[in-house]
């Protein structure tokens, strides 16, 4: 409370109503807090060797710090990051294993209390996604507490928005899909029924056990031998969906034709698919926001412009574009990243936006005629200030619908491109690859290999156009399902 | 707010009678213009929004500006508060011109004059909350700490007579006028000397305008504030106002004190525009001057005086002084239609008609001579000129027309701009040819003529 205030009549009325921070709203009542809090710590604390494994095994520390002189006990330090991230967590193939052998009479040899590895797969799948549901319920729950605990306004116009969603079976149905797919890529290695490393990037140098029936005992061999055995090829050569081989592995979509999991194929594919849609799109919306914010606000020559650059971006065929450019930087360090996925992302980023841009336009000229604009103009606000506060709120959930609809789009691309040999290179899974690979069996006995990628993609893509279309009832009641998704997610499919 | 403010400037006056007046001048504003610049495919014209104008607004009065939709009145509030930058001219405000600040010297100044606008829908962000609207000038200025700001929203809610937990709720949950208040809390955030009220009661209920005025004139008396309070409800500013400004096609046609600008209007416009007022008496035997035609397009304005158009009390040349009132009438009439028919025929489609010989200009023109001349007798002069005007019509269409009729029954209405004529003894000024020595007053005979 200001001192000058205080020998006004409105003083005291302004002390009654004193507002605080957050945090000492939360001192003030912290049992719902600490309650959550609690929670969330219990969350993270079984997964905590993975989130830490994440931080000292993923992030290339030598290469960040090689310029600086070795710090003294750098080495206890290193050890013991190791340690943490060697901790056991909940979910890991180390605590639930699924890939073992069976003995006869014995019954199933070094799988997860013994259960058959089709039993312990489909544990440990279950395992994942109950842990995914409670952690966004949690997250939910945060929400939940702090409207009824902590938030002073009673009524938010985002209260409205999220009501609606609630009542938005469509919605629902592709946020529940949207959210099953992400678990997929963060959750790869956990959810594949064999590691990435030993069944596809290097067979050969791996091993795996089985019991030898022949030989009655169990012995090793390279799993690139165990996976040609495997493979499915059509007629007799075949293993198909929710199967074993004859290594006692356990297939729940069948193999490939080089006998690889296709499961663990499409889980890892995941990865790649989310990694350049994502980054394609953070980098597309950004330059869309951006160029519709300002062209918005400035209006005239700069807007010109814009229109005539995106004009430009869009009159270059992409397809020959894309091709040209992955075979141009295919021997470059930029291609190599990834297996050229980065050079995808970037590619679809960079000529993605215009459709984006066109699309949030409208709405943010819109929003620029305004009159609170305007007052604040008349208050002295700086643009960018006004553009971020009284601008940008109103675009975004139009870029949010949009980006949801062109996600399925560029993944149908990338997998188009994939397809034709031009995307991600082998050995980074991608499942227009899969597709490609199963083509000559679709006739056969082997028909899975193309057909279950096949189903797994128009899934996604359905699920998030439905979660835009979810999103842009709940933000703007009035508007009716239109055609402005077939519209966008006709936008991506250019391969 | 009217007694107020005289009490004031007797205040001031009496002890400093001589150098008074440039203290008491808040706002100086002369030969003001602010241009629209259009691109449009024909015509490069930019519209005229304000075209010069000149006059003062003094320390703790409220000027009224009052005109028909689309004379510029609004864009002249927006450009003393420097929403829009002038083309020309100088708003010198307490004593240093702001028409051509920049940068941080324009921000600077704005917290001197803020500006409510007319539509409370649309002129604060429904997305955040109350007090957030409230303290945007405040962050934007940085005053003081988050803390005081948060202060000071709550002592501006209850001063506009709402209730300090209204903060943290949205403008969503408010009605008309209650969010017509938010927007004054927030104009008055800064502690502006003056404020713009753009038609602040127009959006509103009856009742509730009577409140906002009334909070308004509460606000003026407390603060000491200097208001220019547009509107196109007559008795609004009758009610509100200290001093009026008439407003017509970018030009104040008349302004000074409001009581006796209605009781006695001196300019032709004003007695139009206040002979509009529907009184409560049925059996009131009152003149309604009708206005003829629509405003012209203030990217075109007439060459002479703005109203000369549609102008009931035109000056007559002395040729014709001899004309019946009425017959003068029906002239200016014709006058009028043949002015409407040619805004009309200026398109692409007319054009290219007339060229290859599809449409005669002139084929109703008998329609149109019975019509405005049919019901009185026309003199041999006048039908002679009514004859060449047919001809004309046929031969140049309504532009050369309207030339020849301009040559003959013209006058210094159609060439000049009038002056600002003083008219009274309170410094009212009113733009008329008919102020003028050697002109005939408008409630004077024709004949009464000084020089004849």
């Amino acid at each position: 409370m200001s001192t000058d205030n205080t020998d006004d009549a409105g003083a005291v009325l302004v002390e009654d109503f004193e507002d605080r921070p957050i945090r000492e709203r939360i001192a003030e009542n912290p049992r719902p807090a600490a309650i959550w809090a609690l929670g969330f710590a219990a969350l993270v604390a079984v997964q905590f060797g993975a989130i830490a494994g994440v931080l000292v095994n993923s992030i290339p520390w030598g290469t960040l710090l090689g310029p600086f002189p070795p710090i003294p006990g750098s080495g206890s330090v290193n050890a013991a990051g190791q340690w943490v991230a060697d901790l056991p967590t909940l979910l890991s193939r180390e605590l639930v294993p699924n890939e073992g052998y069976y003995v006869p009479g014995e019954g199933w040899q070094e799988t997860f209390l013994g259960l058959s590895p089709a039993l312990a797969w489909a544990f440990r799948v279950v395992l994942v996604y109950a842990y995914a549901a409670a952690f966004v319920a949690w997250i939910w729950y945060a929400y939940v507490l702090f409207r009824r605990h902590y938030r002073y306004a009673d009524w938010t116009p985002r209260d409205d928005v999220v009501a609606r969603l609630r009542t938005h079976r469509w919605g629902q149905f592709g946020l529940v899909i949207v959210l099953a797919f992400v678990v997929m890529a963060l959750f790869a290695p956990v959810l594949a029924t064999a590691p990435l490393e030993q069944n596809i990037v290097d067979p050969y140098s791996n091993t795996i056990e089985y019991y030898d029936n022949g030989a009655g005992e169990v012995v090793e061999t390279t799993a690139g031998d165990a996976n040609r055995e495997s493979a499915s090829r059509g007629g007799d050569s075949n293993v198909g969906p929710m199967s074993y081989d004859n290594y006692d592995r356990f297939h729940p979509l069948g193999t490939m034709p080089s006998g690889q999991d296709l499961f663990t194929f499409m889980v890892f594919g995941a990865r790649v698919s989310l990694l350049i849609g994502l980054l394609s799109l953070a980098i597309s919306s950004v330059a869309a926001a951006a160029l519709a914010l300002f062209g918005a606000y400035y209006k005239g020559k700069l807007d010109l412009s814009f229109v005539l650059i995106s004009d430009s971006v869009q009159a270059m065929p992409r397809l020959l574009l894309l091709v040209l450019l992955s075979v141009v930087l295919a021997n470059t360090w930029i291609g190599g990243l990834y297996s050229g996925a980065v050079v995808l992302a970037l590619i679809f980023g960079a000529t993605g936006w215009p459709a984006l841009w066109r699309a949030v336009r409208g709405p943010a000229l819109q929003v620029a005629d305004r009159e609170w604009i305007d007052a604040a103009r008349s208050y002295g606000q700086a643009s960018t200030t006004t553009m971020r506060r009284h601008m940008l709120p109103y675009i975004l959930g139009y870029l949010l619908i949009y980006a949801s609809m062109t996600l399925g789009g560029i993944i149908v691309g990338v997998a188009g491109l994939s397809f034709l040999g031009l995307g991600v290179d082998s050995p980074t899974p991608e499942w227009g690859r899969a597709i490609n690979a199963g083509q000559d069996y679709v006739t056969t006995s082997s028909w899975h290999i193309s057909l279950m990628p096949g189903i797994f993609i128009v899934l996604v893509v359905t699920a998030f156009n439905a979660l835009g279309d979810g999103i842009r009832d709940a933000i703007d009641p009035q508007s009716d399902g239109g055609g402005d998704a077939d519209e966008a997610a006709a936008g991506g499919t250019g391969a | 707010m009217s007694e107020q403010a005289h009490s004031q400037t007797g205040a001031t006056e009496a002890p400093t009678a001589g150098a008074a007046t440039d203290d008491e001048t808040l706002i100086a504003v002369e030969n003001l213009k602010t241009y629209y610049e259009t691109d449009g495919l024909r015509s490069n014209d930019p519209v005229k929004a304000v075209d010069g104008v000149s006059f003062e607004i003094e320390r703790g009065e409220t000027l009224g500006l009052v005109g028909e939709s689309g004379c510029g009145k609004t864009t002249l509030g927006r450009t003393l508060v420097r929403l829009e930058t002038p083309t020309d001219g100088q708003v010198s405000f307490d004593g240093t011109d702001v028409s051509t600040l920049s940068g941080d010297d324009l921000k600077a100044w704005r917290q001197n004059a803020q500006i409510v606008f007319q539509d409370p829908e649309s002129s604060m962000n429904d997305r955040l909350t109350v007090g957030k609207i409230i303290r945007e000038p405040l962050d934007s200025y940085e005053w003081k700490t988050p803390r005081e700001r948060r202060a000071r929203v709550r002592e501006l809610l209850d001063l506009v007579g709402l209730r300090s937990e209204h903060y943290y709720r949205y403008p969503h949950q408010f009605s008309g006028g209650q969010r017509q208040r938010i927007g004054i809390a927030r104009a008055l955030a800064l502690n502006p000397d003056f404020v713009v009220l753009d038609e602040p009661t127009s959006a509103l209920d009856v009742s509730v305008q009577a409140k906002i005025l009334n909070l308004l004139e509460d606000l003026q008396d407390e603060l000491g504030l200097t208001y220019l309070l547009i509107a196109h409800d007559l008795s609004v500013v009758r009610h509100a106002c200290d001093r009026i400004a008439v407003m017509y096609l970018g030009n104040i046609m008349e302004i000074g004190d409001t009581e006796r600008l209605f009781t006695d209007p001196a300019n032709p416009y004003t007695r139009t525009l206040l002979s509009a007022i529907p009184t409560p008496d049925p059996t009131a035997d009152r003149e309604r001057i009708p206005l003829r035609g629509s405003p012209p397009s203030p990217q075109d304005p007439p060459s002479g005086c703005p109203f000369s158009t549609r102008c009931p009390m035109t000056v007559r040349p002395e040729e014709w002084d001899d004309l019946s009132e009425e017959l003068w009438d029906r002239i200016d009439l014709f006058r009028t239609v043949l002015r409407e028919r040619a805004r009309g025929a200026d398109t692409l489609g007319t054009r290219v008609r007339r060229t290859i010989g599809l449409d005669d200009p002139a084929a109703d023109f008998e329609e149109i001579r019975e019509s405005t001349f049919g019901d009185v007798t026309v003199p041999e002069a006048v039908a002679v000129e009514v004859d060449e005007t047919e001809r004309r019509l046929a031969d140049g269409g309504e532009p050369a027309a309207l030339a020849y009729l301009q040559d003959r029954f013209g006058s210094d209405c159609d060439t000049n701009l009038p002056a600002a004529h003083v008219v009274d003894d309170s410094g009212r000024t009113s733009r008329c040819h008919h102020h003028r020595e050697d002109v005939a007053g408008l409630d004077e005979p024709t004949s009464a003529r000084p020089d004849r």
